[in-house]
């Protein structure tokens, strides 16, 4: 049999390492590889891409049925269900504080602290805290966030062109990690990371959330800039150097065919299995182009994503 | 530097420091080395003295540190026979009257003498550490600029009030401090029932200078929080303060010589003293970002009251700290918003318009000095739009006044424009045209609901501070309604579009020794990169270098970049190595040489916006440019779209090149290959367009009838027919060196 010569490329350029938790929490890293994806005969990746459960401070009666099924009685509680997603193996909580939204509640600075510090005080690993994603909100109830968690190194998002100076100054206070959220965009995602540098963050405390496309919705358009920032990062671009969030869990379980099974082709086959194979091909697919946090919402596309990862990181 | 500034600080350095040191045996005496020091609700020990030195101070033993290192800064008085420029000694000697005075508020807290109690009001003292986090991260943020340290009490109640009030209006701080002859500032204010106090943004540290410190201190703390500053490390804290804590410090009344050491302190962070009496300037820029001492005495400021004056001196300090104007919303009475850019105020509905056919009507927008605009002044002279008779056609003169430091003279026509997309955005008012052509209409129902022509200059106003706040500090706006007025202007303005005209063609590649970059297609082309330089426009024809330079002042993170030169490698091809390493740099290193004039070798590559493309036609031995415009069939076989395809998308494909209309007639066009003589065919649209540029480039190039013989749809629809027309025609291409 002929041999084959892998080609092997020398990358000059590395992920910077962000570290969450620790001081008597969980300690979670993510980045530092110098390849591509799990191309471990290229180069070394130290941390193997992480999962975040996302919960929501209040009850999300609005998700799809097999997510209502699959959590149960837990939603009621964010603390509790925080508990139930780490049982169910996440190594992060990404709590969404839905309830600031204007439309949602607007609740307010007292209420983002009250839920964060119950969450953090259910769970031992790292939080992630996201806002209502309204500027304005988003500013408010962060801030208080930031306070809850001084000095447990929490995930901040989202760092947007308009608010990041506000998320950014807090996060430098509070010795936090900000998220830098821009539209499937390379050229904004690496001006955010610029900005929130200008503003005296550190390149390890900074991640970068290019905006997740779900499998059908613009997929192949994250994937393609995700792959783009991570070869642009490789290259020796420290600005495009941030390990990535993805969103999958929120804009999978969006998507029509992860919601309905009312009037739809029976080729499609039932729900509760299709709408579980969108979050998991969406999340597969992103990690091969650079994912280093994957944010998901079915307890069984933990299990499943886990292994795929535990099994590509050989 | 100031010889008479220098002295004065240096003797005041002196003698706070010999009262620091008194006090401090005094406390060694009564506490003990062990007794404790330190400020209420504060982190960072004595803030200033921790983050120059990184030294904690927390016992009375911790102070002699401090004191050492202060009298080591402490320079002699200069002699008075020999002049030095001053200003090392005088910024050392403004470290040591801080960390002096520090210590000296320190001792009093532990003494009980501290936050001051006077005449029954208890004064704050240091903010505490809950405050300057929620303060910290609006000055991050942009909410609020940064703070005013006041000294002393103003000419009278009413001024004190009045500068309040302008400094708040601006979302200033206002940290009170000093006294002049026992009578300070927050006697004033209180005197007036002012609101002192966190909640108002007015902070009353003490009624000695002495208490300007916790101002210093707050700006020290702030730096560490929100600026990743470390302890110590005292330049990474002077810069914070300089770049992002926009604040001064305001004297009022005679300045003493403590007060000008304490002045010398603050200017190391980068802060501006601005004193109401005459005091010596020191004018040049430096540690601070303009001036670092200005004197104003106040009875010789202009203005007709003292309210005026005192409006001029906050003005004043605001211009001289770099503050920038915000405003959230643009003040009119009808709707604004890109929503409205495209209406059309139809006959019909036609309240009255200015310009148009048969009427006069213009737009100029003109740098002055600083002293000749007075920001937010808005008038009309001659009759408002409800004067006039329904549908009438009005003169009119806009006529804009900017001023601001990183204004130039060449940035004019590039602000003048968008005067057009600015008004657009009213609803019910339509501008077209520009400078001498402009036209705009009213419709009936934006004048019915308010809208005036004074509302033109709110429009500009807002819009010229928020877009390019960062080339215009002030904007004033005159706007002209009679006929014999607007006819005397336009000549003048006239004259000077003339003027403009000419600088522009005046402008060359070999003049200026740094292009800009366009890195906008990026998302889509993520491979390309244009370079503009003064002789070709950007592809896409929206940017020239002129834009692409004003563009990168105002925002010097966004994707215009410069890119310098450097060495030439090929004058005609137009290769430069700078230009070819920022390509490389910027192009994902996909692109390692790009020249500038040549079509054959390393041509500019294309994202997908170009308004021509050219290729070259090997039979004619010459090149067709094609206008996106053409929506026909070319020589080529292929239309506009189809050569697009081939073209975008950042590849390099020598014989083919995406361009901007106007640089056909550039003196740089195809330089390589022998320029404007080796177009053969054209897309008949542009030929009419560019008919008299084309004229003139013709002239140049030594073929004056060039433009007949360059073939296009009618003339010649196929490569067939070209070739015929143009040996009919005996087209220069034909005999020129072969293309390839």
């Amino acid at each position: 049999m002929p041999t084959v010569e892998i080609p092997v490329e020398k990358w000059s350029g590395k992920i910077h390492e962000v570290r969450l938790g620790g001081q008597g929490r969980k300690e979670v890293v993510v980045g530092g590889e110098n390849t591509l994806p799990f191309l471990h005969f290229e180069g070394s990746i130290p941390n193997p891409p992480v999962l975040a459960v996302e919960v929501l401070d209040r009850d999300p009666r609005d998700w799809a049925e097999p997510l209502l099924q699959a959590w149960g009685d837990v939603l009621k509680n964010p603390a509790a269900w925080a508990k139930k997603a780490v049982e169910v193996g996440a190594n992060l909580i990404a709590l969404r504080l839905k309830t600031a939204h204007p439309e949602e509640g607007n609740t307010g600075a007292e209420e983002a602290k009250r839920v964060v510090s119950s969450v953090l005080e259910a769970v031992d690993v790292p939080l992630i805290v996201l806002g209502p994603e309204v500027a304005e909100k988003d500013n408010e109830v962060l801030v208080a966030a930031s306070e809850a968690g001084r000095g447990q190194r929490l995930a901040l998002g989202n760092c947007e062109e308009k608010n990041y100076r506000t998320i950014g100054a807090t996060c430098l206070a509070d010795g936090h990690v900000a998220i830098g959220k821009t539209p499937i965009e390379i050229n904004l995602a690496k001006q955010l990371n610029i900005l929130l540098s200008d503003l005296g963050m550190s390149q390890d405390s900074l991640l970068m959330d290019p905006t997740t496309g779900a499998l059908g919705y613009g997929l192949e358009y994250t994937y393609s800039v995700m792959e783009r920032l991570r070869l642009a990062a490789l290259g020796g671009d420290k600005m495009t150097s941030m390990p990535m969030i993805c969103t999958v869990g929120e804009e999978a379980w969006r998507q029509k065919e992860a919601k309905t099974s009312e009037g739809v082709p029976d080729t499609w086959g039932p729900l509760a299995e299709r709408a579980l194979r969108w979050e998991e091909m969406t999340a597969i697919s992103l990690l091969q182009s650079g994912a280093n946090i994957i944010v998901l919402r079915h307890p069984s596309t933990v299990e499943k994503v886990q292994s795929a990862i535990t099994r590509l990181m050989g | 530097m100031s010889r008479f500034i220098a002295t004065a600080a240096i003797k005041g350095a002196n003698d706070i420091f010999n009262e620091a040191e008194t006090l401090y045996q005094k406390a060694l005496k009564e506490f003990g080395p062990d007794g404790k020091i330190g400020f209420p609700n504060t982190a960072y020990y004595l803030p200033v003295i921790y983050g120059f030195t990184g030294h904690k101070v927390e016992t009375v033993a911790d102070l002699v540190p401090a004191l050492n290192f202060a009298k080591s800064l402490l320079p002699t008085p200069p002699k008075e026979n020999i002049w030095l420029p001053y200003l090392g000694e005088t910024l050392d000697s403004g470290v040591a009257t801080l960390f002096a005075e520090e210590i000296i508020e320190g001792i009093r807290f532990a003494l009980g003498q501290q936050p001051e109690t006077r005449n029954g009001f208890t004064f704050n003292g240091p903010i505490d550490d809950v405050q300057m986090r929620s303060w910290g991260i609006a000055m991050v943020d942009g909410r609020m600029p940064g703070f005013a340290a006041i000294i002393g009490a103003a000419k009278s109640n009413e001024v004190a009030v009045k500068i309040v009030r302008e400094l708040q209006s601006r979302g200033q701080l206002v940290f009170l401090a000093g006294n002049v002859n026992g009578r300070s500032m927050v006697d004033q204010l209180l005197e007036e029932g002012v609101e002192l106090g966190y909640d108002t943004y007015t902070v009353p540290f003490g009624s000695d200078t002495i208490s300007t410190i916790y101002a210093m201190g707050y700006a020290t703390r702030a730096a560490y929080s929100f600026g990743n500053v470390k302890p110590g490390d005292a330049r990474s804290m002077l810069l914070y303060n300089k770049f992002r804590c926009f604040a001064f410090g305001l004297v009022l009344g005679p300045v003493t010589d403590l007060d000008y050491a304490t002045g010398a302190g603050a200017i190391n962070y980068g802060f501006p003293i601005v004193a109401d009496t005459a005091v010596p300037h020191i004018l040049p820029t430096g540690v601070t970002q303009y001036e670092h001492v200005i004197g104003m005495p106040f009875d010789d400021i202009p203005g007709d009251n003292d309210l005026e004056k005192a409006e001029r001196l906050v003005q004043r300090c605001i211009e001289i700290r770099g503050i920038k104007v915000k405003i959230a919303k643009v003040p009119i009475p009808v709707a604004y918003g890109p929503a409205f850019e495209g209406e059309i105020v139809r006959r019909d509905s036609l309240r009255a318009e200015f310009g148009g056919k048969g009427g006069i009507c213009f737009e100029f927008l003109q740098l002055k000095d600083m002293d000749d605009v007075e920001d937010g002044k808005i008038t009309v002279i001659g009759p408002e739009v409800d004067e006039v008779d329904e549908g009438a056609r009005v003169p009119m003169a806009i006529m804009v006044g900017v001023a601001g430091r990183k204004m130039q003279k060449d940035f004019e026509p590039v602000l003048e424009r968008q005067i057009h997309h600015f008004l657009n955005g009213a609803e019910g008012i339509q501008h077209m045209g520009q400078r001498d052509i402009t036209w705009i209409r009213f419709s009936k129902g934006a004048v019915n609901k308010g809208f005036r022509i004074k509302h033109i200059g709110d429009i500009l106003h807002a819009n010229l501070h928020n877009h390019f706040g960062a080339i215009v500090d002030k904007v004033e706006i005159t706007i002209h309604t009679e006929k014999a007025k607007v006819e005397e202007l336009i000549e003048g303005a006239r004259r000077e579009y003339g003027e403009r005209n000419a600088r522009i063609a005046g402008l060359s590649d070999e003049t200026v020794d740094t292009y800009y970059s366009c890195s906008l297609c990026q998302s889509f082309a993520p491979n390309h990169i244009c370079v503009i330089n003064p002789e070709r426009v950007g592809l896409c024809g929206a940017y020239n270098w002129l834009d692409c330079r004003a563009s990168f002042e105002i925002n010097p993170r966004g994707p215009n970049q410069p890119v310098l030169k450097g060495a030439t490698i090929d004058p005609v091809k137009g290769e430069w190595e700078g230009v070819n390493q920022f390509v490389f740099e910027n192009s994902n290193r996909a692109v390692d040489r790009m020249t500038i004039y040549s079509l054959m070798d390393a041509p500019m590559t294309t994202c997908g916006c170009c308004e021509c493309v050219m290729v070259i036609l090997p039979e004619t031995n010459g090149v067709m440019i094609v206008s996106r415009d053409d929506y026909g069939m070319t020589p080529s076989g292929m239309t506009f779209t189809t050569l697009m395809g081939m073209v975008g998308g950042g590849l390099q494909t020598p014989g083919m090149m995406g361009h901007g209309k106007y640089y056909i007639t550039s003196n740089k066009f195809l330089l390589a290959e022998g320029g404007i003589k080796r177009i053969v065919w054209l897309s008949k649209n542009l030929k009419e367009e560019l008919a008299e540029e084309l004229k003139e480039a013709s002239e140049k190039s030594g073929a004056p009838d060039l433009i007949d013989k360059i073939g296009d749809s009618e003339s010649a629809p196929t490569i067939e027919e070209l070739m015929t027309f143009l040996e009919q025609k005996e087209h220069p291409a034909l005999t020129m060196d072969p293309l390839m």
